[in-house]
């Protein structure tokens, strides 16, 4: 079953690593889009089941193949599908992505929702990307027995990676390393008082992140007042810029991006906030280049400041202690796609026949033939021609069932057989739950 | 029916079980490994409660009046403390750094094994006595814990200054949060360390007919020292806040070695 010719497992896809951005927008899947080509595969017998995991970083299709693809190569298939879909001519679909079949293909999987495929590496949002694809496909009906299996498994993979290794645990860009800090200062950011200096992209990043992390009391000071206002429209205090001394003791958090070329809070400045907040942290988050805030500050008690180049500093060696948890991650990785597969393996057609085969056979053992022994009023001859008609209607109950799964030319609709009659019968290979 | 040692060794190893939780929890941060640290450290502590009891009943006082028992009852007063810390910020972080002082008195405790019962001495006894004396040692068991959590507010504070971000780092909780731990054992220690002074004051005047001991001059100094980290505009705050718990914590040492062996006559240890 994982034997990559054989295996009914696949998956096509274009990520950021080795497609240019202009081919991926093309290739990406809108919900809608998502649903329709599942239907479309499906429908052309393409696919018994789909699922299609659609970001700004990749677009990728993982599929069960259908009954219209016995004989032909389903990944090929697939692939001209999408380069057809979406209007893409073949051979600048084919210049780019990757295309796994079997344990290659479930692996790859695993990798995406642990974040190990993600531009940053370890990160968050791919998880709940990949939960929502699979929501998506299981609304429209395209999963079944395989890619939920499949897909449960990865989302758990990536639950554990993240929880017990360090994968992800340190932030790697600039506004996370911030927003960490902070929080080792002020635990609970919602509450505190900000004040922004500047009002371009920069500020209106972490304006947001303020926002997204539930902080309420944001001030925001420019040289241009009306571009201060115009950030705050989403919902903090404009204010003027002459007052910036006087609010910085009313801050607990300073975030300064201007593009001043000489430093904005001077030393005097701060000293006084620090000595009217009676003991009351501040910290300066400095994102200018040059420095907006005087780093003589660092010094004072009280007060911690943090420039670019710290933030900076601070992210690469994280991100260097994320790829040293690349190892441990790869171990759950294994382990996960191991117990995957040996559910996968055990759906195959022959073991499925044998196992139920088996099941029977010991059932009429254990219970038949051992009462039959004890009945010694029936003639020896006469119960060998009973346990014979036994063993008859044994094959005779067992040659349904098996056709079912034997004959049935559906791939996919073959492994749901074989799934339910596992369960059904309560075969040797139980998948975990 | 499970002796007083008995009890005592098995309230260690809950206590030592909670510390594996705590430190596994400090390593993982699961919801299970924190609730198993709290049921433990609460199994221990009421095992330990019936330690401290049987000893109780046997000397008809609170047991303190030997080394074996008053290490046990501070051991036990810093669990409790703890707890109080537990239940008022519900913070379980600074367990695997509060847990050992726990552990290290009950160790002390067994390994100089309670000796023959030391029954109250006439000169030294009576409700008010017994109030003062347990409520003193309740004092220096949350003080004790404010002297560790000082430290882990410099450790945490010093590695935001000077950006050197460790293992511990994200271990540790943020200095707000370690600032209100500390304040708690702070408030809670001078609370339980002015009342106990003032019955033992009451106590004092009614059996010797004097308030004065050189040992009440160093409590007050010490209570002085603490009350003024509980006002950051006046003490600095932050670090500064720190050091000053640090230097009453070695002032409360020096008052409870130093000053009762040398200088008092009336606190002087049997």
């Amino acid at each position: 079953m994982s034997n990559a010719n054989e295996s009914p497992l696949l998956m096509v896809g274009w990520d950021f690593h080795q497609t240019p951005v202009e081919l991926r927008e093309r290739l990406a899947f809108s919900p809608e889009k998502v649903k329709e080509a599942l239907s479309l595969m499906r429908k052309e017998g393409l696919l018994s089941e789909g699922v299609i995991i659609s970001t700004c970083n990749r677009s990728e299709i993982y599929g069960v193949t259908g009954a219209a693809l016995t004989g032909k190569d389903p990944i090929e298939a697939v692939t001209e599908f999408v380069a057809n879909y979406h209007g893409i001519p073949r051979p600048e679909v084919n210049g780019y992505g990757y295309r796994f079949s079997g344990t290659d293909a479930a692996r790859h999987l695993l990798r995406v929702t642990s974040g190990m495929e993600s531009l940053a590496l370890g990160e968050h949002q791919i998880i709940g990307q990949v939960r929502e694809a699979f929501r998506l496909a299981s609304g429209a009906g395209a999963t079944r027995s395989v890619l939920h299996r499949l897909f449960q498994k990865a989302l758990e993979t990536g639950k554990r990676v993240r929880s017990e290794t360090g994968l992800s645990s340190k932030p790697i860009s600039i506004p996370g390393v911030a927003m960490e800090l902070s929080e080792k200062i002020y635990e609970n950011l919602a509450p505190r008082k900000f004040l922004i200096l500047g009002a371009g992209e920069t500020s209106s990043i972490f304006f947001d992140l303020l926002i997204a992390r539930g902080a309420t009391n944001i001030e925001v000071t420019n040289r241009t007042f009306t571009r201060a206002e115009e950030l705050c429209k989403r919902g903090g205090k404009p204010v003027a810029w002459e007052e910036l001394n006087s609010r910085l003791a009313h801050a607990d958090i300073v975030v300064s991006a201007t593009s001043s070329a000489t430093p904005v809070i001077s030393f005097e400045a701060a000293k006084a906030a620090v000595a009217q907040r009676r003991g009351q942290p501040l910290f300066f988050l400095d994102l200018g280049i040059p420095r907006n805030v005087d780093p003589r500050i660092a010094d004072l008690n009280n007060a911690f400041l943090y420039a670019v180049d710290d933030l900076q500093e601070i992210a690469e060696r994280n991100r260097q202690e994320r790829q040293k948890e690349l190892g441990p991650a790869l171990e759950i990785l294994e382990e996960e796609l191991e117990e995957f597969l040996s559910w996968f393996g055990s759906l195959a057609v022959v073991p499925t026949v044998a196992s139920l085969r088996q099941k029977f056979e010991s059932i009429r053992e254990a219970d038949f033939d051992r009462h039959l022994e004890k009945m010694t009023h029936i003639a020896k001859e006469d119960r060998e021609k009973i346990r014979l008609m036994a063993q008859a209607m044994v094959k005779s109950l067992l040659r349904r069932p098996t056709e079912a799964i034997k004959d049935e030319p559906d791939p996919g609709r073959r492994l749901d057989r074989a799934e339910a009659a596992r369960h059904l019968f309560d075969l040797d290979v139980k998948p975990k739950e | 029916m499970l002796g007083l040692t008995s009890l005592s060794a098995l309230a260690l190893i809950l206590y030592m079980a909670a510390e594996a939780f705590s430190l596994a929890h400090l390593r993982r941060e699961k919801d299970s490994f924190a609730t198993a640290t709290t049921v433990l450290l609460l199994l221990g502590f009421l095992v330990h409660f019936a330690a401290l009891e049987i000893g109780g009943r046997a000397v008809h006082s609170v047991p303190y009046r030997d080394l074996s028992s008053s290490m046990s009852l501070f051991a036990w007063m810093i669990a409790a403390s703890y707890g109080i810390l537990l239940l008022r910020h519900r913070e379980s972080s600074t367990g695997p750094f509060l847990i050992p002082l726990a552990i290290f008195f009950l160790l002390i405790s067994l390994i100089t094994h309670p000796g023959p019962a030391i029954v109250s001495d006439p000169k030294r006894s009576g409700s008010l006595f017994a109030m003062h004396v347990t409520l003193a040692i309740f004092g220096y068991a949350a003080l004790t814990l404010a002297f560790v959590l000082a430290q882990l507010y410099l450790i945490q504070n010093q590695q935001l200054r000077r950006r050197k971000l460790g293992p511990l780092f994200s271990k540790l909780p943020a200095l707000d949060v370690l600032s209100r731990l500390h304040q708690t054992s702070v408030v809670t220690g001078v609370s339980a360390l002015t009342v106990a002074t003032v019955l033992g004051l009451i106590w004092a005047k009614s059996h010797w007919g004097t308030y004065w001991d050189p040992k009440v001059l160093f409590t007050f100094l010490i209570i002085g020292l603490y009350m003024f980290t509980l006002f950051p505009g006046r003490a600095g705050g932050g670090k500064k806040n720190a050091i000053l718990s640090i230097a009453g914590f070695f002032l409360l040492l020096f008052s409870y070695s130093i000053v009762n062996l040398f200088i008092t006559q009336e606190h002087m240890f049997q």
